[in-house]
């Protein structure tokens, strides 16, 4: 069984109305565990409303979603803040910390949405801060960064909870290409320490660097292929 | 996901701190509602306790009895023969009568004092300071031979002693009244306060002294002081019925009554008062708890993003109402501790400028000020925390 199985899926906005957008159009699609996927295409191609709903933060108004075996649709509110939590680190291209919280209390919410005790969560957020080298900037705040530390803290955020899947939505989009590539390394090291990576962009470059390429253009897949990285 | 009530506390002590203006502006409303429940109610109270005391001071309990004869026969030796016979009803009785005129001691007279005029002479029986509730301080009171003997003796209230004599003692000095001498035996404690000092400024002699002051040896008021409160209704239907029986309605007229249901009207109007300016505090800190209900609105809205990135990272619907209503309950709870603070601080000021004595707010209503800051607080954020946690995740992120 694979960890994700999309299947025909839709995301339609103002359906019925003249001005219906349809995001997402028929999209059935899986993907295995341990891989390193990259969902490509231009912007309003319907990449970003596919990773939210592959990560569980939004649903879609038609069709299926399996994460690991489970129906994601029939959910309640609790049981999908508990795979958020759980199963899905997300790395967004804005950052999104919550800038009146330090590096080490950004990366500690996580840990304590999950209940974990005070010595627990030291542990885990020094480790985690310790994989992307910011130990030394725990205990300071976002706006004291700079944007590739920023964007560090939020992968160290991703990857505290140890989640089997990590979402990347252009996590270097807002970076200079030195600190880009410094996060795609991290990305790498996830994928080879088994974690499930997904990496949405529209940077080709970027892509060549996972081993799968889905491509989507108006709502549908209209290409997924293997790239020559891939060990097959 | 799970969050607990310590975790939730942590974070609306952030969130305040970080917000400190606003998080101050926010509480100003419950901080003023509070103080001012705290010093209208205590103000309140404290003069009820005031008020109850002078009529304390007068003395509880009293019964007034007013006999009048139209041929001038005077009752007095009857009715405290009576009264007195009523031992387990009455512990006292003396004629009520006064004679208003200057009291001159040396070169001193109280016609020069502009002050505090005149000064009452009581013409009272050997009873007088038990009915009316004065102690003596010095010498000896007047006993029943004064008023057999027609002795010209007289026993000074506190004010006029001090007014007459300053720090010297008076035993044994001669005072004129009414330009008859009189020998000072003894003084009361004074019992009136500060604020009431006039219950001090005066003098007893033996009513029997009536024939030399008011030129009529004929007494219509008295008072009978009964032992307690149940004693002094029924005293007063025996002293009707006796009064009945000793004047014909034809040859004069009697009344008795009580002064202890003026005190019990003047309780429930404090009650009404009380209820009053609790009420009007009360809408105070309504409109604080809206201006909460605003501000966590605002506050909401302004935090959008980070709700939604709450919720990406594994904070369920749960908890993020929990930490709202965590943190307008903190909000609500903080300023109530302050509004109690100052509203203390404001009772003390209050009470010493307005009454003249040390208030302090009654306990319970500390603690009802508190946990009705607490209610507020959650009741208020109730709807600004549902809307938050209803929020989209998507949407959420996609705000500003």
């Amino acid at each position: 069984m694979n960890l994700i199985d999309l299947r025909d899926v839709y995301k339609i906005y103002n359906e019925g109305y003249e001005n219906e957008v349809r995001a997402l159009n028929g999209v059935s699609l899986e993907i295995g565990r341990g891989e390193f996927v990259s969902i490509v295409g231009a912007s309003g191609s319907g990449k970003s409303t596919l990773m939210n709903i592959l990560g569980c933060l939004d649903i879609p108004t038609y069709g299926t979603y399996y994460l690991d075996g489970q129906d994601v649709g029939e959910m309640t509110d609790a049981q999908l803040s508990r795979i958020r939590n759980k199963e899905v680190g997300f790395i967004f291209q804005g950052f999104n910390l919550i800038p009146e919280l330090n590096a080490y209390e950004n990366v500690e919410l996580p840990l304590i949405y999950r209940g974990l005790s005070a010595g627990q969560r030291h542990e885990m957020v020094m480790e985690a801060l310790a994989r992307v080298g910011l130990t030394e900037r725990a205990r300071h705040r976002p706006s004291e960064m700079s944007g590739g530390q920023q964007q560090r803290v939020a992968i160290a955020r991703a990857i505290s909870t140890q989640p089997p899947i990590i979402m990347a939505d252009e996590p270097t989009g807002a970076l200079d290409s030195k600190t880009g590539e410094h996060v795609l390394e991290i990305l790498k090291g996830l994928h080879q320490s088994g974690t499930t990576v997904i990496l949405i962009t529209h940077n080709s470059a970027l892509a060549d660097a996972s081993e799968r390429i889905i491509s989507i253009s108006d709502g549908v897949i209209i290409d997924d292929r293997l790239t020559r990285g891939a060990a097959v | 996901m799970r969050l607990n009530v310590r975790q939730g506390f942590k974070m609306a002590f952030k969130s305040i701190i970080n917000n400190k203006v606003r998080s101050i502006l926010t509480m100003l409303g419950i901080i003023i509602g509070v103080a001012a429940v705290v010093i209208l109610v205590s103000i309140v109270r404290g003069s009820n306790q005031k008020l109850r005391e002078f009529y304390e001071s007068m003395g509880t309990n009293k019964i007034n009895v007013s006999a009048y004869q139209y041929n001038g026969d005077d009752i007095t030796q009857e009715l405290y023969d009576f009264c007195m016979g009523l031992k387990t009803l009455v512990v006292g009785v003396t004629p009520n009568s006064s004679y208003y005129g200057p009291i001159k001691y040396l070169t001193k007279s109280t016609d020069s004092n502009q002050e505090y005029g005149q000064p009452i002479t009581y013409l009272g029986s050997d009873l007088y300071s038990t009915c009316n509730n004065y102690t003596l301080a010095g010498g000896r009171d007047i006993c029943w031979l004064d008023v057999k003997n027609y002795n010209q003796v007289v026993v000074l209230g506190a004010k006029l002693k001090e007014l007459l004599f300053d720090y010297k003692n008076p035993i044994g000095e001669k005072i004129t009244i009414g330009g008859q001498k009189f020998e000072v035996i003894g003084v009361y404690e004074a019992k009136g306060g500060s604020g009431n000092w006039y219950v001090d400024y005066m003098c007893v002699v033996p009513y029997s002294m009536s024939r030399l002051l008011n030129k009529t040896t004929s007494m219509t008021e008295f008072t009978v002081k009964a032992k307690n409160a149940a004693a002094t209704t029924e005293a007063i239907t025996r002293i009707t019925g006796f009064l009945e029986g000793q004047i014909d309605s034809n040859a004069g007229f009697f009344n008795v009554w009580t002064e202890n249901t003026w005190m019990e009207s003047s309780d429930e109007q404090n009650k009404m008062m009380s209820l009053v300016l609790g009420g009007i505090a009360g809408i105070s800190l309504l409109v604080g708890g809206i201006g909460i209900m605003n501000i966590m609105l605002v506050t909401v809205r302004e935090r959008t993003r980070e709700i939604g990135i709450r919720k990406a990272i594994g904070g369920s619907r749960r908890s993020i109402l929990v930490q709202f209503l965590i943190e307008s309950a903190v909000i609500c709870a903080t300023g109530g501790i302050i509004g109690i603070l100052l509203g203390y601080l404001g009772t003390l000021v209050a009470g010493k400028l307005l009454l003249d004595m040390v208030l302090l707010p009654s306990v319970p209503m500390t603690i009802g000020a508190f946990l009705f800051s607490v209610v507020l607080g959650i009741s208020f954020g109730m709807y600004p925390a549902v809307k938050a946690s209803g929020l989209q995740p998507v949407e959420a992120l996609r705000a500003d």
